[in-house]
């Protein structure tokens, strides 16, 4: 799903706590958000860069599978902090380096408004 | 403080923690290496063996170490002398681990908040819970006397994080228990410890007054008028912060005031409000004046004899941290809540107070240093400073150090900048490893005068070689600076190798940024000094000559030193010090 994509989720995503789930800034605020948190465990030269483009994981990425599983643990909670409900970011084939939604940041983004948007209430 | 090694050894992975603490940007920075996990006693036995570290941290989990929790937790009978065994098998292995590090620190056990356990039995009878409760208290207890092994509260990070705090996801995914927030907590902890043992810890608390200590602005409103105490929730939350600076002081941390005020206003307020808990016979030294509190605090931390580097400064004002901060930055400024609810709760919270050993110096400094301040009245009204040394009384007493006074000798060791020869820092294991040949020897000097007793306060040890000797760690505590107790530790240590037939009494300089008061006395102690090799040299064919203003008490056995201070201090007229 590219960006445009996700716009075109905001009207249809409904939220029990807030209603701006769809709303790719506010999804981008909770991961860059998530990456600042993990840049404090990485060593300078390491850390992730606050950007729709940037590699997380895979080829051209800097984060191994600890700090990836960091970062999911990380991203999850802060997601359920904004949202209200409880995200899994580990289903849908989440590891592999080519088509899984944690290669950037922006399928990340894609990938979370979709999570919203399947939700039973977000009819 | 750079190049410090840390190994971390776990049954669980501990690689986040382990980037925490070398990635982070507080002090001290730290190289890093992990075990593997899984094998914590091999890698306690391997310890020698890896990479030399400073320090070791172990973290484990309470039924790895003891099997026998293991089926507590799964609710099978079990016997509890059995569980407190295997806790003092695994006390016993850090014993022996600890001689091959500086520190070792070991966490103590938790269990995830959602590990209900017995439930409303957990603390009566065999409840899971008491069990732990127990098994924490007998490693503790089996610790207790290893003053090498330091043992952290991993509830602590455990309850900062809350009901995240153990993440099944991470156990599942990479073998890691915890969420990273819990490894940032206890990285903030082990670094917070870490300087503690180096003996980095802050020791002066400044602290501003209007709007900090108390409410309002005591000028405009008389002191009559203040908030503080009474039936008013910010009165008694000013109070509550006073509270806890004066449970600061109580641990040995010393406080100045630094106030923009008219001075006779302010200490007005101190003395006669009736909630004050804090008295002008709690602070060690004030500035209370319209000048610039940088300028403010550079004169308090030289009255004090201390380092900006161990100051913490405290004031409600944005504008006078910010400008503390630019001017000083070696002082800690936190940053500072405009809710002033949460003063006290912010103060308590701060780390950089952690000492490794809190001994009776530390506990009576306030003491120490009001007996400083009417030594230095005396200095005033007393003419010449001949004159003034010999109206203190003072009075040295020598003991060759033992285990009793070892926590304080390693800490005077560690914390003392100034007067220090070779700025040695040690462990107390590496000190009674360093004592073991019968060639070398340490010295403990305890100071006293007529203003009160300023306790340990001097280390002087030596080694012998080749018929000479060369004073490995000359220390002495800035308070007792410049009262000839320099001149009498040499000359003890002159006597009695002298006593022994030695040729020559030796001391290296080794320079840093901090002992140049340390230089500036060797070179007026009348020994010998070869620029080029920082070396000073004394022939022992002559008698150093003990300082006529002190009266030294020694150890017994050591009559023959004795006997020469007493000569010495007779024939007053010789003297070789040029200051």
């Amino acid at each position: 799903m590219t960006t445009q994509g996700i716009k075109s989720l905001e009207s249809s995503v409904k939220q029990p706590t807030r209603d701006r789930t769809g709303d790719l800034d506010d999804v981008l605020r909770v991961i860059y958000d998530s990456i600042s948190d993990l840049n404090l465990q990485l060593p300078e030269d390491q850390r992730i860069r606050k950007s729709l483009s940037t590699v997380l994981f895979g080829a051209g990425g800097t984060l191994d599978s600890l700090g990836l599983a960091n970062f999911i643990v990380i991203a999850e909670q802060k997601l359920e902090e904004s949202y209200g409900f409880r995200v899994d970011l580990t289903e849908d084939d989440p590891f592999s380096p080519t088509t899984g939604h944690f290669r950037t940041v922006e399928s990340l983004a894609t990938y979370v408004t979709s999570l919203a948007a399947r939700r039973p209430d977000s009819a | 403080m750079i190049g410090l090694k840390l190994h971390l050894i776990s049954d669980f992975n501990l690689e986040t923690l382990g980037h925490y603490l070398a990635n982070g940007k507080a002090e001290p920075q730290l190289s890093v290496s992990v075990a593997p996990f899984g094998q914590v006693f091999p890698s306690l036995l391997q310890l020698s063996q890896a990479e030399n570290p400073d320090f070791a941290l172990v973290w484990t989990s309470p039924q790895k170490i003891a099997p026998t929790f293991a089926n507590a937790l799964n609710h099978e009978s079990v016997d509890e002398d059995r569980v407190l065994a295997e806790v003092e098998q695994f006390a016993k292995c850090l014993r022996e681990s600890q001689n091959h590090v500086r520190a070792l620190f070991v966490v103590s056990w938790t269990l995830p908040l959602y590990q209900r356990g017995d439930g409303i039995l957990n603390l009566k009878g065999k409840g899971l819970r008491k069990l732990l409760l127990k098994m924490n208290l007998k490693l503790a207890e089996h610790l207790e006397n290893s003053t090498g092994i330091f043992l952290l509260d991993g509830q602590r990070w455990t309850e900062t994080v809350g009901k995240n705090a153990y993440s099944p996801k991470l156990w599942y995914l990479t073998k890691t228990p915890f969420h990273a927030d819990v490894f940032r907590a206890a990285a903030s902890d082990v670094k917070a410890a870490i300087s503690a043992v180096v003996g980095a810890s802050r020791k002066l608390i400044v602290v501003d007054l209007d709007n900090t200590m108390w409410g309002g602005v005591v000028g405009d409103l008389g002191w009559q008028n203040l908030r503080l105490g009474g039936h008013d929730y910010l009165g008694e939350a000013y109070v509550d912060f006073q509270r806890a600076l004066k449970s600061l002081r109580n641990r040995g941390i010393l406080l100045a005031i630094a106030s923009k005020n008219e001075e006779s206003v302010a200490l007005e307020a101190l003395a006669k409000h009736p909630e004050m808990v804090l008295r002008l016979g709690d602070i060690a030294a004030h500035r209370i004046n319209w000048n610039d509190k940088a300028a403010n605090i550079s004169e308090l931390v030289a009255e004090l004899n201390l380092g900006l580097q161990s100051v913490v400064f405290i004031d409600d004002n944005p504008v006078e941290r910010a400008r503390v901060r630019e001017a000083l930055p070696e002082v800690l400024v936190p940053e500072w809540p405009d809710d002033k609810t949460l003063f006290a709760s912010h103060l308590l919270a701060l780390d950089c107070f952690d000492s490794a050993y809190v001994t009776l110096e530390d506990k009576s400094r306030h003491q120490l240093y009001a007996a400083e301040k009417q030594r230095d009245q005396s200095r005033e009204q007393i003419g010449s400073a001949e004159e003034w040394l010999r109206s203190l009384n003072t009075e040295l007493m020598v003991v060759e150090s033992g285990e009793a006074d070892r926590a304080r000798v390693v800490q005077l060791m560690n914390k003392t900048n100034q007067m220090n020869l070779s700025t040695r820092r040690v462990s107390e294991l590496e000190l009674r490893t360093w004592l073991q040949p019968d060639t070398r020897k340490l010295w403990a000097f305890r100071v006293k005068d007529r203003f009160g007793d300023s306790g340990l306060t001097g280390i002087l040890s030596l080694e012998i070689q080749s018929g000479a000797a060369q004073i490995t760690d000359f220390v002495l505590s800035c308070r007792v600076m410049g009262r000839n107790v320099e001149h009498a530790m040499v000359a003890f240590a002159a006597s009695y190798c002298r006593s022994l037939g030695l040729s020559e009494l030796r001391a290296d300089y080794l320079p840093t940024e901090k002992n140049k008061p340390c230089l500036t006395f060797w070179r007026s102690s009348g020994f010998l000094f070869d620029e080029g090799e920082n070396r000073f040299t004394w022939p022992l064919s002559m008698p150093y000559p003990f300082p006529a203003s002190i009266k030294i008490h020694q150890p017994s056995g050591a009559e023959g030193v004795q006997a020469e201070a007493l000569r010495d201090q007779e024939d007053e007229s010789r003297s070789v010090f040029t200051d």
